[in-house]
């Protein structure tokens, strides 16, 4: 279902003529409330007017992550926090983190984006939507509950965690949408077949997963295991929080950005040059339509590439792909460059294995080693010796052939590698550099 | 055919895994006949011949264990020197190929109880047959 008829589906160059109006507000929104901004436009020699057609963009200096966190917390604002009803922040697991700042009117566009997304992944408003993800200063809980009120779902506010309850809540209140992350699905979906709950005794039709990457092999296994369209969303909290970008149900190839809000572009994250639609790159976004902390030219770290062959459910706003990793999430092995979500793709595509697993990073006498430890399945253990050693062997060339490094796969017992409620973290780094 | 029902558990190579197997059978009194370890450098699985199957499987998977079972044959041979080699020869003449065999824990006044498990089982079998070679029901290890 389309949300907003009039903006989903806006003629391209209508859209781009709302783009560039929204970029020059913003522009000189920024360039006269932000001292950062201020400096910086004025180092590049960039005016406000100087704006002229969406081309401009590119004149404009990237905003990054240690920007945020050089003008921690409010630095970046352009109202006073009186007029702030909100602030988010991202865990911040290195340093000090991220703080963002929402205006009224951001929470209420935010709300109008989200429950677009949502709208976009087949949900509407006789759905039970059970909100999995964190509640509190991640912006994913409080994202998709303000989206699925928007939109006039009945939203169960229950939060990342206390997973036998959540599969109780599911059941008794017939919840017919899951937001979560990818991960915990997976742990659900395992809660679920161990309690003996049957396929039927559930509503669920749709998961909207998203707050880490994630393989499309992954969304097959998990729309297997529970017999749901598994949906995937992005966000970031920087940029807003999720419903940034989604994917369509009807056709489930890649997710729309909201142009309306954001300008998306792709650059080479070395050389920071602007890369031409369809290659692959690191995902860098302009918001235009925010208020409280609106950011030029984000460099998001994620990779992806821009789809902008028209999509058959209508919308205009152009697709990205599924993100395929972070920058800082990339593994260089050997001098091997490999994101997680390679090896994920790869073990998924392995009959037998769980949808579990686990890689360890190591340096034994200068050399880079890379274990990777999945889970066996009743389906395919064997009791002889020779069987599982065949399957190990076969992951080991699988990864060899493909991306050319060699790997230790062990087998792990069922249900030994860690599970996740929110983010998982999947990659151990043990090399100390 | 006489077949007996094997148990087979994936472990990992660490301290203290087989004992928790072996423990948690105890503690539901269940009884161990028969059991091997085949290990590889990671990874191991345990074989085991039980009284009391059902019960054995079930406690094994609500503890978390990944469990299979496979029909293996059990044979009955005369504990003197030389018997073991003679019931392998006569499979070695047939070209019957033997994937893995152990023996039994608890002794049979005058006899060995073996285990095997046959690349081909019913072929293996019946030779086994031809030759007067007695081989144990499910049942008669419940006896023994």
């Amino acid at each position: 279902m389309i949300y907003d008829d009039e903006l989903e589906t806006l003629p391209r160059e209508a859209l781009q003529a709302l783009q560039l109006k929204r970029l020059q507000n913003t522009v000189e929104r920024v360039y006269n409330l932000v001292p950062f901004y201020r400096k910086k436009l004025d180092k590049v020699n960039v005016k406000p007017e100087d704006i002229k057609s969406l081309d401009d963009l590119k004149r404009l200096p990237f905003t990054t992550k240690q920007d945020l966190r050089d003008n921690y917390p409010f630095g970046l604002f352009t109202i006073p926090l009186e007029q702030v009803v909100r602030v988010h922040a991202s865990s911040g697991t290195t340093g000090k983190p991220t703080v963002v700042g929402y205006s009224k009117r951001d929470i209420d566009i935010w709300s109008d984006l989200m429950a677009r997304s949502l709208a976009a992944a087949g949900v509407s408003k006789g759905d039970i939507i059970q909100n999995a993800y964190g509640y509190g200063l991640f912006t994913g809980g409080l994202g998709a509950h303000y989206g699925g009120e928007r939109l006039g779902a009945t939203v169960i506010p229950i939060s990342g965690g206390n997973t036998k309850k959540q599969i109780m809540i599911m059941k008794d209140f017939g919840s017919t949408v899951l937001t979560a992350t990818p991960s915990y699905t997976l742990y659900l979906a395992e809660t679920i077949h161990d309690m003996g709950v049957k396929r039927e005794e559930l509503k669920l039709r749709v998961g909207i997963l998203g707050a880490e990457p994630w393989s499309e092999e992954m969304r097959n296994a998990i729309e297997e295991k529970l017999g749901i369209d598994a949906i995937d969303i992005y966000g970031l909290s920087e940029i807003l929080g999720p419903g940034v970008a989604i994917e369509c149900i009807e056709a489930k190839k890649g997710l729309h950005i909201w142009e309306d809000a954001f300008i998306p572009e792709i650059i080479d994250p070395e050389t920071g040059e602007v890369l031409p639609d369809g290659e692959e790159g690191e995902l860098v976004i302009t918001t235009i339509q925010k208020e409280a902390i609106p950011l030029l030219r984000y460099r998001t770290r994620d990779i992806t590439r821009i789809i902008k062959e028209p999509c058959k459910c209508g919308r205009t706003h152009r697709r990205i792909e599924r993100i395929k990793g972070r920058t800082d999430d990339m593994l260089i092995i050997r001098g091997v460059n490999i994101f997680p979500s390679q090896i994920e793709s790869l073990l998924m595509e392995t009959e037998g294995v769980e949808p579990h697993y686990q890689i360890i990073v190591d340096r034994v006498n200068n050399l880079d080693t890379m274990e990777v430890k999945v889970e066996v399945s009743e389906k395919i253990f064997s009791d002889e010796i020779k069987h599982l050693q065949r399957l190990k062997e076969q992951i080991e060339k699988d990864i060899k052939d493909l991306y050319g490094i060699s790997v230790k796969v062990t087998l792990a017992e069922p249900k030994t590698l860690q599970r996740f409620e929110g983010k998982a973290k999947r990659v151990i780094d043990k090399r100390k550099i | 055919m006489k077949r007996i029902r094997q148990i087979s558990v994936f472990v990992e190579n660490r301290p203290g895994r087989l004992l928790e197997v072996v423990d948690l059978l105890g503690k539901h009194n269940i009884n161990i006949k028969a059991l091997s370890l085949a290990d590889s450098s990671d990874f191991g699985i345990v074989r085991l011949v039980v009284k009391g199957v059902d019960e054995a499987i079930r406690v094994l998977k609500e503890n978390g264990f990944t469990v299979s079972e496979t029909a293996i044959i059990a044979c009955m041979i005369d504990d003197k020197p030389g018997s073991l080699a003679s019931i392998l020869r006569t499979l070695a003449e047939n070209q019957i190929n033997i994937e893995y065999m152990y023996g039994f824990a608890s002794p049979v006044e005058g006899k060995a109880v073996m285990v095997f498990k046959f690349s081909e089982t019913e072929k293996a079998q019946e030779i086994l047959k031809e030759h007067n070679i007695k081989m144990l029901s499910q049942e008669e290890i419940r006896e023994i």
